[in-house]
């Protein structure tokens, strides 16, 4: 009781001048990159392709901006990439779910086949079968279109085992009170899972959304034609003027800082608003591996 | 005997509209996810020609794939770029979490934490040009050395020598994922009970003994979870590489998933790109196993 702020528990000395400078350090060099990002992506051409630290604007200008939209023509990959992840995020969640839920079914039989069935394909990455998955969508007619770039990736084995651990979690008591008050396995699913599992639905659309909004690899290789790309892909071109397929001239600093600054926004508003799930997911796809 | 399926026949029947609803997630499994795999792996037997049919070569795909150099050569580079990034990586995740959990200050607190994190958010097209971009002669690393070396300074192009390309890989990777390893370590950092941290103050132990006996035991079994992941992904790293690589480094970092899309869908080497796609599957496979039990990975859950 005595003496209260003498006992208090940091650390003191060197190791606290250790931890200040590790954080200084990982801070800066976590921030200062993209805070670069910002101000080239808000100054003036000609600033932004000057020597130099650009640490504070010059000129606010929006030149970039104006750059990307009407040279680079982003709004087209931008709601391509709206369209296609919010979709196959949507579907995803909703069939993870109901999967999840027939999984859990005590009595289902071949209940354990069905589930290593499901669980195999976790077993091999999708990044492995990249040559036969693009062959598969050549046959399929897939290639260049929005249902290739929606069904690729569509169902995953993680989600449908995400939602059906939410879904263990549910008393039965609750479902037993449903089956006595005359619900049939529909309303069961729907009126007694889906809400109190709402945050495991959550988890798993925002884990999903940022997985398909930031991939590369199958836009890339399944989309020839420039307008169907999405953001990423499109991001991808801009950087490597050199192959660009537009044949546009290289781009400027400002407007690629422009067009990262348009890629990264859906993001930090989803972790401003949703960090909780984020990291909640994150966490429970880890300890499932 | 007959009685136990007809029971099962019954059961069977009475979910049958389950069946109904499960079908499409199945045939979509078999379509998306089994056809691929069994046909990449037929195709690994084959060569593939752009007309005409296919014809069985025997193992001829995967004696080339083994003796090749330029797999070789995409071997090491995985291995270095994708064994280099994990370990630092791993220790800057390691340094991150134990300074945050340290940090007292609510708000300190969560903005070392967003802007650690914020990274691991980001499309690789999104970290790529922005280091891409830093790293120009125009760039933040050259405005800084500018302003230690004064008006004389020649700026240095990053992205083009070949002697910093592997460092660049490693040091962007490990920026990008640091986070993502910190808040796995976090989850189980803020477990720990608080009343142990006082007991053991109360006891005599400094701060630095707590974290040493406390939150780090606490993080070992997360860390060997962290472990198993990364070895699974070290032989797999293909949007960075697909980002960030140009022709002067092509040769220090191509990896074998880069060499693999190059073969397979650049250059139609079908038969030739399956085989090091199936490699490089029983490889991680293996490895992930090895690791596994190397960590006596298995016993942390029972």
């Amino acid at each position: 009781m005595k003496k209260r702020g003498k006992l208090s528990n940091h650390l003191k000395g060197g190791w606290a001048v250790l931890f200040i400078v590790l954080a200084l350090i990982t801070a800066v060099t976590m921030f200062l990159p993209m805070w670069e990002v910002f101000v080239v992506g808000t100054s003036s051409t000609l600033d932004s392709s000057s020597a130099g630290l650009k640490l504070w604007w010059h000129e606010f200008s929006l030149e970039g901006f104006e750059y990307v939209f009407r040279v680079t023509k982003l709004a087209k990959p931008f709601l391509n990439s709206l369209f296609v992840t919010t979709t196959g995020t949507v579907i995803q969640v909703l069939l993870a779910a109901l999967a999840g839920y027939v999984l859990i079914q005590k009595e289902l039989p071949f209940r354990n086949a069905i589930s290593s069935f499901i669980m195999l394909t976790m077993m091999v990455p999708g990044d492995l079968t990249l040559i036969s998955v693009y062959q598969l969508n050549k046959q399929l007619h897939l290639l260049n279109s929005y249902q290739g770039l929606i069904l690729n990736g569509l169902i995953s084995g993680f989600s449908i085992m995400m939602m059906r651990n939410y879904f263990q979690t549910v008393p039965y008591t609750l479902e037993e009170a449903a089956r006595i008050d005359g619900s049939g396995e529909f309303g069961i699913f729907a009126r007694i899972y889906m809400p109190i599992s709402l945050p495991g639905l959550a988890t798993v659309f925002f884990m999903e959304y940022v997985a398909r909004w930031n991939s590369i690899m199958l836009p890339a290789t399944l989309v020839t034609d420039e307008s169907l790309y999405t953001l990423p892909v499109m991001l991808k071109a801009m950087i490597m003027s050199t192959e660009s397929t537009s044949g546009t001239s290289v781009a400027p600093d400002n407007a690629i800082m422009a067009a990262i600054i348009i890629t990264t926004v859906p993001l930090l508003l989803i972790y401003v608003f949703a960090q909780k799930f984020l990291l909640n997911g994150i966490s429970m796809g880890a300890v499932k591996e | 005997m007959n009685k136990d399926k007809k029971n099962l026949w019954r059961k069977m029947k009475r979910f049958r509209s389950i069946y109904l609803l499960l079908l499409p997630v199945l045939i979509y499994f078999v379509v998306f996810s089994y056809y691929p795999l069994i046909l990449g792996i037929v195709k690994s037997f084959q060569e593939v020609k752009l007309l005409g049919n296919s014809e069985f070569v025997g193992l001829e795909n995967y004696k080339t794939v083994f003796t090749n150099s330029q797999y070789h050569q995409a071997f090491i580079n995985s291995l270095i770029v994708g064994g280099g990034t994990f370990v630092f990586q791993f220790v800057w995740g390691l340094v991150v979490a134990l300074v945050l959990n340290e940090i007292r200050v609510k708000i300190l607190r969560s903005a070392f934490q967003t802007v650690t994190f914020i990274p691991y958010l980001l499309s690789w097209s999104v970290v790529g040009g922005l280091w891409i971009t830093i790293l120009s002669p125009t760039g933040m690393i050259n405005g800084f050395l500018r302003l230690l070396e004064g008006a004389a300074y020649t700026p240095v192009a990053f992205m083009a020598e070949a002697g910093f390309a592997r460092t660049i890989m490693i040091f962007t990777g490990s920026w990008k994922g640091a986070g993502y390893f910190a808040a796995l370590f976090m989850a189980s950092i803020v477990s720990i009970d608080g009343s142990l941290y006082e007991a053991a103050r109360i006891d005599g132990a400094s701060r630095i003994q707590q974290i040493r006996y406390i939150t780090v035991p606490v993080i070992v079994p997360t860390m060997k979870v962290v472990a198993v992941l990364s070895v699974m992904g070290i032989l797999r790293n293909f949007d960075q590489i697909f980002v960030m690589m140009n022709a002067t480094i092509s040769d220090k970092v191509k990896n074998l998933l880069y060499l693999i899309y190059e073969q397979g869908i650049l250059k139609f080497n079908v038969g030739e790109a399956t085989a090091a796609a199936t490699v490089v599957l029983v490889a991680t496979l293996l490895i992930t196993q090895a690791v596994r039990k190397l960590l006596h990975y298995d016993a942390i859950y029972e």
